[in-house]
């Protein structure tokens, strides 16, 4: 599979502080990939995403998005294909209603105004939010205004979705529409997704996990192989649930997910 | 904060709601202006008339628009007392030293009291049937010709629309400090002035503190979604001139012409 996304020898120090946020980190992001970017709060998850999409200038190394290096030319080329869904709804919602703020990212491309109409409606349709159109974002719910920002991340059809901990302030109803509405766009429309979270069982809908600490990329695994690993506090992440069955019911330590574990549990009785 | 009528949008329909916010807006201004020609009992019975007729059409409860008086009572009561009982003349009803009752006085302080009432009704009408982002969009189109002398006129209206926008949300976290200061033992009810404005300091700082990291979030959301300053972006909202506010510019200026024939000179 062809790389999305290639980090080379990343760093970047902010500029009130003494030690790099992100320290020569090398990754290749697939194609079409989920993947997980978990560690504790400070690790430089979020820092190294902000470097991805040019919000932040890296102090040094290389960033390369869909074959394009991120430099000042290519950058709004390049956020162009990558839309971010941040952690507080509340922070990101520009408009005064739920279609202005759709519109968003398609007013500041120059897009006609019959096609934005067209984009907006389709979006909306997208993430289920269709007959909420006129509402303003005070009357929605958590999980509902971050529909809406996936929606206007969507309406601008970019290849690459990251979640910077956008399941983190939502109720559990909240975060299970908002997760299965991205596995939804994962699977049809072989989106890349990025998703930065503490949420174990988030983790475990994606493909890959690394794992910062410090600014360093110290672990690339997959969830299963993230699951059985001895001290998943130290990266602030707790134990999946089944994990934690297992150890209290001295079953082996491979992972399962909730339905095998489910089956075995039966053969029990 | 649920009281304040004055500025406050009031969801419906009708054809006040129907009109293009722009022309809303600036009659709204000429109306206020061509108020202070009147001069005569006809030409206030007009003013109030058309404002009456106003009202009606809107479909809005003349409640609302009472309750728009309230924060202005003051204001009214103390300038109408004033010309009541100020007013020079050479024929007083009553007089106390510097006091004296005229019909004169009490004429002019009738028109002055219908000059509040009409002007207040006028704008509290603007602002019940128009949402603040209209009006925000209106400004927006009337500064246009501003870009010619290089005023940012789409940034300062973006700015604008986004003030608008985080009113509630800045009304929430107010509420949340003040539940949090109560929690440490804050009474913000007791006390003579002084004290309550010092206890208000506590609120302020920490909302001044979150009103900015809310703006830094604000600002990355933002640029992420490709706004860079404004320039080359198209408007997804659009407001349309339509037949209806030809005949109410018309109306309008029939009224001004009527006011001018039947003022005294």
């Amino acid at each position: 599979m062809a790389n999305i996304i290639s980090i080379e020898n990343l760093s970047y120090t902010y500029p009130e502080s003494e030690s790099p946020a992100v320290d020569n980190v090398s990754l290749e992001i697939n194609k079409g990939e989920w993947i997980s970017i978990v560690g504790k709060n400070g690790s430089g998850k979020s820092t190294l995403t902000r470097l991805i999409d040019g919000l932040l200038e890296a102090s040094s190394g290389t960033i390369s998005v869909a074959g394009q290096k991120l430099t000042e030319e290519s950058l709004w080329d390049i956020r162009e294909k990558i839309g971010i869904v941040f952690q507080n709804p509340d922070h990101q919602f520009v408009g005064a209603t739920v279609e202005d703020d759709v519109a968003f990212g398609l007013e500041n491309q120059g897009i006609e105004r019959d096609q934005m109409v067209r984009e907006v409606d389709q979006a909306l349709k997208l993430v289920d939010m269709q007959d909420f159109k006129n509402r303003d974002p005070q009357s929605l719910s958590g999980g509902q205004k971050q529909r809406v920002a996936i929606a206007g991340v969507l309406a601008v059809n970019p290849e690459i979705i990251i979640l910077d901990e956008s399941t983190s302030m939502l109720d559990p109803e909240g975060r299970e529409t908002v997760l299965s509405l991205v596995k939804d766009l994962w699977q049809n429309k072989g989106m890349t997704i990025i998703s930065i979270t503490h949420d174990i069982q988030e983790t475990a809908l994606s493909q890959r996990v690394v794992i910062m600490k410090n600014g360093h990329l110290v672990e690339d695994l997959t969830p299963a192989q993230l699951f059985v690993m001895d001290d998943l506090k130290q990266y602030g992440l707790d134990k999946p649930f089944t994990t934690l069955l297992k150890e209290k019911l001295n079953f082996d330590p491979e992972y399962q997910d909730e339905e095998e574990l489910i089956s075995k549990l039966w053969k029990l009785n | 904060m649920d009281k304040l009528i004055f500025g406050r949008y009031l969801p419906g329909d009708s054809i006040i709601y129907r009109l293009d916010p722009r022309g809303k807006f600036l009659i709204t201004f000429y109306f206020i202006g061509i108020v202070f020609l009147a001069n005569n009992v006809a030409s206030y019975a007009l003013l109030l008339a058309f404002v009456l007729f106003s009202v009606y059409l809107s479909k809005i409860n003349i409640g609302f628009f009472i309750k728009g008086l309230r924060p202005m009572l003051f204001l009214i009561v103390f300038t109408v007392l004033l010309q009541m009982f100020f007013t020079p003349s050479t024929d007083p009803l009553w007089k106390f030293g510097v006091l004296q009752l005229s019909t004169d006085g009490m004429v002019i302080a009738g028109y002055i009291l219908l000059r509040f009432v009409v002007i207040i009704f006028i704008s509290t009408l603007l602002t019940l049937t128009t949402t603040p982002i209209e009006i925000s969009d209106s400004i927006e189109s009337i500064l246009k010709p501003l870009r010619y002398v290089k005023f940012p006129v789409t940034q300062v209206a973006l700015s604008l629309s986004i003030a608008l926008r985080f009113v509630p949300l800045l009304i929430d976290e107010t509420v949340k400090i003040m539940d949090a200061q109560r929690a440490r033992g804050v009474d913000f009810g007791e006390g003579g002035l002084l004290k309550r404005i010092k206890s208000f300091v506590p609120i302020l700082i920490p909302l001044f503190v979150s009103s900015f990291s809310i703006a830094y979030d604000l600002a990355i959301a933002m640029e992420s979604r490709g706004y860079k300053d404004g320039e080359g972006r198209t408007k997804y909202r659009q407001l349309h001139w339509k037949k209806i506010d030809n005949y109410t510019v018309l109306v309008i200026a029939l009224l001004t012409v009527c006011l001018l024939l039947v003022r005294s000179y």
